[in-house]
């Protein structure tokens, strides 16, 4: 089939789904509502695959007009490119095995369907994000994945004990997106201001031909466009609704906020390449964000007690470095980076989920522990992604991280010193995670220990497909010292097939620092491992209760008091200005200064009460008044005209 | 002509019969009026102008000229599509049965498709006094018992605006020796005088509007009204002003347009941010939509006052869009007053789970106002504020951030009301006409967000004419 018939299948598919759960979902068993919304993820992927195996050349597909003003218009219309189709394949590939998950998962949930309507509505607003061919398109499913995110965060808004605490963490979120939306819309503006097209193509031809580097326009709109990122992709500033998103069902921060949405900001940048390549101050700013997000997240990270709080934490993290590589410009880095940690954060986040599920819900890392014997298969993938983002060697993540840390060396020892720094401290937050889950003795208590079970084998087969693709992931981009040719593959093919890509040629170390650079990483996160190992299992080093903590535990525990900083910083002082606003401007200063026509009028209104004793004292009074009104109408009228 | 006829005849109709029968002729008479504003609408080409009546020059330079263009009829279709959704929301309650508020909604009606047809000056006042009456009785009978200081307020406050925009076509219509519109278009003014008539119908329609700081007539009102005159207000009387602007003041007095345009956008754009920011901690439900109201409707005045057809384009979208938005909240806003017994939102919450379609329908409300995508807001609130930032660079972002603060106080309202553990022990949930009102409301949303380019086109041309330079206007209006 053509390549843009594909394409449209793939992208309505998922809206067809939503409409029809969402409309007669509720008459559905359960077996249906899961069959549909996973069948066309099914379909959707298939059909991408289809298309990436057609993709050679950038292809717009024209839709419809969407809007034709005066001076500008803008298309409804899809790009197909190298870029586009990667991340389709992403969306949809790990998005079937997540709904394959939910169907086990959210087996026993009343909003069954209503769920797998939210998740196929967010995939087609993911989809509509990343296949349009301009930034009004993409914006439109920038805001629409922004809503589904609410939704699903909320998604348990009634429940007795977390409902509201789940319905703010839903709002914070959404906010806290909003920010970035406006960033962005702000940024579309200035690039209709200076290109006056929001086509991606289009932009990449008029500055091919004229890169107005000198122009500040350009730092203006990179700058809006990477305040948009840093809401999505929850950098620094706006990271902290991300780690308050985990009150979503499991699998929603699997798919939402590990594998898709999150990676918005970094497609944003990749697509944009174009014009961030012409900004340098605002590249510098991504890499020192990304670097900060990466080191205080993953710093946070190490003393969460919440199985879901430190894979959030680490998300935020992992996220930073991708920010970091766009600030070195290895846009494609950033996007093998993207691929492999949709495969092993999907996994470990459906893993904790298998494990809350074992654990009737329970969260806290404290009350787990010898997991390993009562949960096999969750047990054993888990520990996959694990070593996969700790990047133990030949792993996927081992590979993605080393092209990061090769372009840090290259580009200042000291960056690459430091990103060590944050890749050990990964290591270590995600093997204290591991050992306590799933070693040592149970903590949680008799009664609690009798219902763990293992899940379904609806939940494991998603989690088996996972690990093997956190296990081989790395080949997608092996290095050049592994294989003569086809080096690079995932590279060479962005590359080859993105607008503006093709003129960005990455860095290239020598074999030796290649070969050295990965044996420094490997031998560092081993050495991580024995000591893990050593500290949680041999010497059963528990985590400990909050008041136990001491110095620097204390602060990560915390999460650095930056939830209580903006609390301050914002939230505080813009209530405090709406009270003030209403209480001293609305009604000291209008209503009863200047415009205070109350207190007059209220006068006159106990004056004229007398009229007012009954309808026919009312008809009378507005026949005089009316008689009067038109008597001096015709009063002027007259002077008027007759001078 | 019939387009006026018909709900004249219904109003007088109404008061005639007994209010048993009210229902029924407030549905025949608003579908009616529907149906026949449909005919209109099939048998016009919006590149023309359709003349409904016109009548020789009268004494004092009076003419008796009713028409509309594009821009005018889609007016028209609004006002009559919005009073039969306001009859429907009604439909449960206890004024459906009373001849005297159909009777009202009636002359509402006739007073809102005169101003819109209006081709003459002191028809256009005459008609935007006469919907005075209407929604002033309405208010005054069904209101609030104990707020007459309000509704004088309120009375006295548009009173002196409309005195304004009196003098400002008097002003007018005496050096034109006329008050047909078209030779109120001609005359030539220098700019100083231009913005002094300017102002004349600025006050009339800044306090319509209402603009800050002329809006302080509005929160008490609509907390103080009984819900369809909310409606009325907020739906269709307010949107009175925006049809002003664009069809009689800015092209009447566009010479003054480059000086008075900097004030109306200010205190628009102040009124965005003010508007939300209030609304923030605002704990009456009603009141906080009265805000959120003054927010959106500054964005849309701001638009109108930038004096080209693109800004005009997304206005009429909002227009239309809020008119939509305002009576979805609205009526949500009276099912939690009339059913919980109170306004407040700290002593509301949990409501979802006992009144889960209640729950659906006012998300889904809430969402549309926030202008998410496929709504129509998400088109009309993108053109607006672009138009705004192409316009000023400060300007547009402080607009922009009307999307951060709209979800903030959208979002709380609708959290402390719904969410949570319920306060109250039971909740009435949707009846069938409340279920109607919210499908078809979300409906058209739905579809003027995916059809904005259609209506774009179609008002174009009217936008066209209006904003074309003085010395163009012989060849447009025979």
């Amino acid at each position: 089939m053509a390549v843009d018939k594909l394409i449209l299948i793939l992208l309505v598919l998922p809206l067809l789904g939503a409409l029809v759960n969402g409309t007669l979902g509720k008459r559905f068993s359960n077996a249906l509502v899961g069959g549909i919304a996973t069948g066309v993820m099914l379909v959707s992927f298939c059909c991408a695959v289809l298309v990436f195996n057609q993709t050679n050349d950038t292809k717009i597909i024209h839709l419809f007009n969407l809007l034709k003003l005066n001076d500008f218009h803008i298309n409804a219309s899809l790009q197909v490119d190298a870029l586009s189709i990667w991340m389709t394949l992403i969306v949809t590939g790990v998005g079937t095995l997540i709904h394959v998950f939910s169907m086990g998962y959210m087996s026993h949930d009343k909003g069954f369907y209503k769920f797998f309507t939210y998740l196929n509505l967010f995939i087609f607003s993911m989809l509509l994000l990343i296949l349009g061919s301009n930034y009004f398109v993409l914006f439109f499913g920038w805001e629409g994945v922004g809503i589904c995110s609410y939704l699903l965060i909320g998604f348990h808004y009634s429940d007795a004990e977390k409902g509201m605490a789940n319905s703010i963490a839903a709002r914070k979120a959404f906010i806290m997106n909003r920010i970035g939306d406006a960033g962005l819309l702000i940024g579309l503006f200035l690039i209709l201001a200076q290109f006056n097209t929001l086509e991606f193509t289009q932009i990449a031809e008029k500055l091919a031909l004229d890169p107005i580097s000198a122009n500040g326009a350009i730092v203006g709109i990179t700058l809006c466009l990477f305040i948009a990122a840093t809401g999505k992709s929850a950098q620094i500033p706006l990271f902290t609704w991300l780690p308050d998103a985990m009150a979503g069902p499991t699998p929603v921060s699997a798919l939402i906020h590990a594998a898709t949405m999150v990676t918005a900001g970094i497609y944003l940048v990749v697509r944009s390449n174009f014009l961030f390549e012409l900004a340098p101050l605002t590249k510098d700013i991504i890499l020192g964000i990304g670097f900060a997000t990466s080191m205080v997240a993953a710093f946070i990270a190490m003393r969460q007690n919440d199985i879901k709080k430190v894979l959030a934490y680490s998300t935020v993290s992992q996220l930073g470095l991708m920010f970091v590589a766009l600030g070195m410009g290895a846009y494609t880095v950033a996007i093998f980076h993207v691929t492999t940690h949709a495969f092993f954060k999907a996994l470990l986040f459906l893993g904790s989920g298998s494990v809350i599920h074992a654990m009737s819900d329970e969260q806290d890392i404290r009350l787990m522990g010898g997991l390993a014997k009562k949960l096999p298969i969750t047990h054993l993938t888990f520990l996959i992604g694990t070593l996969a983002i700790a990047g133990f060697p030949l792993l996927s993540g081992f590979y993605s991280k080393d092209e990061i840390l090769g372009h840090a060396l290259a580009h200042s020892p000291i960056l690459y010193g430091t990103i060590m720094i944050s890749v050990a401290l990964t290591a270590a937050y995600m093997f204290r995670l591991y050992f306590l889950v799933f070693h040592g003795k149970f903590r949680g208590g008799e009664q609690l220990e009798s219902h763990v079970h293992e899940s379904k084998a609806i939940m494991t087969f998603p989690l088996v497909v996972l690990a093997i693709l956190s296990i081989f992931g790395g080949l997608l981009n092996l290095p050049g010292i592994f294989l003569k040719n086809g080096t690079h593959w995932l590279q060479n093919f962005l590359n080859a097939h993105t607008a503006g890509l093709e003129k960005i040629h990455a860095e290239h170390a020598s074999h030796t620092t290649i070969l050295a650079l990965m044996a420094v990483a490997s031998t560092m996160t081993i050495a991580i491992l024995i000591w893990a190992y050593y500290n949680y299992v041999k010497k059963n080093r528990l985590a400990l209760a909050d008041k136990e903590l001491v110095g620097w535990q204390l602060f990560s525990n915390a999460k650095l008091y930056i939830d209580e900083l903006y609390n301050f910083l914002f939230v505080k002082p813009i209530e405090y200005v709406s009270k003030m606003a209403y209480s001293i401007i609305e009604i000291k200063v209008l209503n009863q200064g200047i415009f205070g026509f109350a207190n007059l009028f209220g006068k006159a209104g106990s004056l004229l009460r007398y009229w007012q004793t009954g309808l026919l004292s009312s008809y009378l009074f507005w026949m005089v008044i009316g008689l009067i009104g038109l008597i001096s109408y015709y009063i002027i009228k007259l002077q008027f005209w007759n001078f | 002509m019939e387009l006026l006829i018909i709900p004249l005849v219904f109003g007088l109709i109404s008061l005639i019969l007994p209010s048993s029968w009210s229902k029924l002729i407030g549905g025949v008479g608003a579908i009616a009026s529907l149906a026949l504003a449909c005919v209109h609408l099939n048998g016009f080409d919006p590149l023309t102008q359709t003349i409904l009546a016109s009548s020789n020059k009268m004494a004092f330079g009076l003419t008796f000229n009713f028409g509309y263009d594009a821009f005018g009829l889609v007016m028209v279709m609004l006002t009559n599509a919005i009073i039969p959704i306001i009859l429907l929301s009604n439909w449960n309650r206890e004024l459906a049965n009373n001849k005297l508020f159909t009777a009202l909604v009636f002359f509402m009606q006739l007073g809102l498709l005169g101003l819109f047809t209006a081709q003459d000056g002191m028809l256009f006042y005459i008609f935007w006094e006469f919907t005075l009456i209407p929604i002033f009785l309405l208010l005054y009978w069904f209101g609030a018992k104990e707020n007459n200081k309000v509704l004088f307020k309120f009375f006295i406050y548009t009173l002196i605006g409309s005195l304004a925009m009196l003098l400002a076509l008097i002003a007018l219509g005496s050096s034109a020796n006329s008050f047909a519109y078209a030779d109120l278009k001609n005359v030539q003014l220098t700019q100083e005088v231009a913005c002094w008539i300017m102002s004349g119908f600025l006050l009339a329609f800044a306090i319509k509007i209402p603009l800050f700081p002329f809006h302080t007539w509005q929160p008490a009102t609509y907390t103080s009204s009984p819900m369809a005159g909310t409606m009325l207000l907020s739906a269709l009387m307010l949107k009175m002003a925006l049809f002003g602007m664009i069809k009689w003041m800015l092209p009447l007095t566009s010479e003054g347009i480059e000086i008075m345009k900097w004030p109306v956008i200010i205190l628009g754009t102040i009124g965005i941010i003010y508007g939300a920011i209030i609304a923030i901690k605002q704990n009456d439900i009603k009141t906080l939509f009265a805000f959120a109201s003054i927010s959106h409707l500054g964005l849309i005045a701001a638009g109108i006052m930038l004096f080209n057809t693109a800004a005009w384009s997304g206005a009429v979208i909002q227009i239309i869009n809020h008119s939509l938005i305002s009576i979805g909240l609205f009526l949500a806003a009276d099912i939690l007053e009339k059913r919980s017994g109170t306004r407040n939102l700290s002593e509301l919450g949990g409501i979802a789970k006992l009144a889960p379609r209640f729950g659906f329908w006012f998300a889904v409300t809430v969402f549309a106002a926030l202008s998410i995508p496929f709504s129509a807001g998400f088109i009309g609130e993108f053109i607006l504020i672009k138009e705004l930032f192409n316009f000023h660079l400060i300007v547009g972002i402080l607009a922009a951030t009307s999307l951060i603060l709209g979800a903030v106080y959208m979002l709380r309202s609708y959290q402390l009301s719904m969410f949570g553990a319920p306060k109250i022990s039971s909740f009435e949930d949707l009846s069938w006409n409340e279920i109607a009102v919210f499908i078809i409301l979300s409906l058209l949303i739905l579809g003027i967000g995916l059809c904005s380019s259609q209506i774009i086109e179609y008002t174009e041309p009217a936008f066209r004419v209006l904003t074309e330079n003085l010395t163009s206007n012989q060849q447009i209006i025979e």
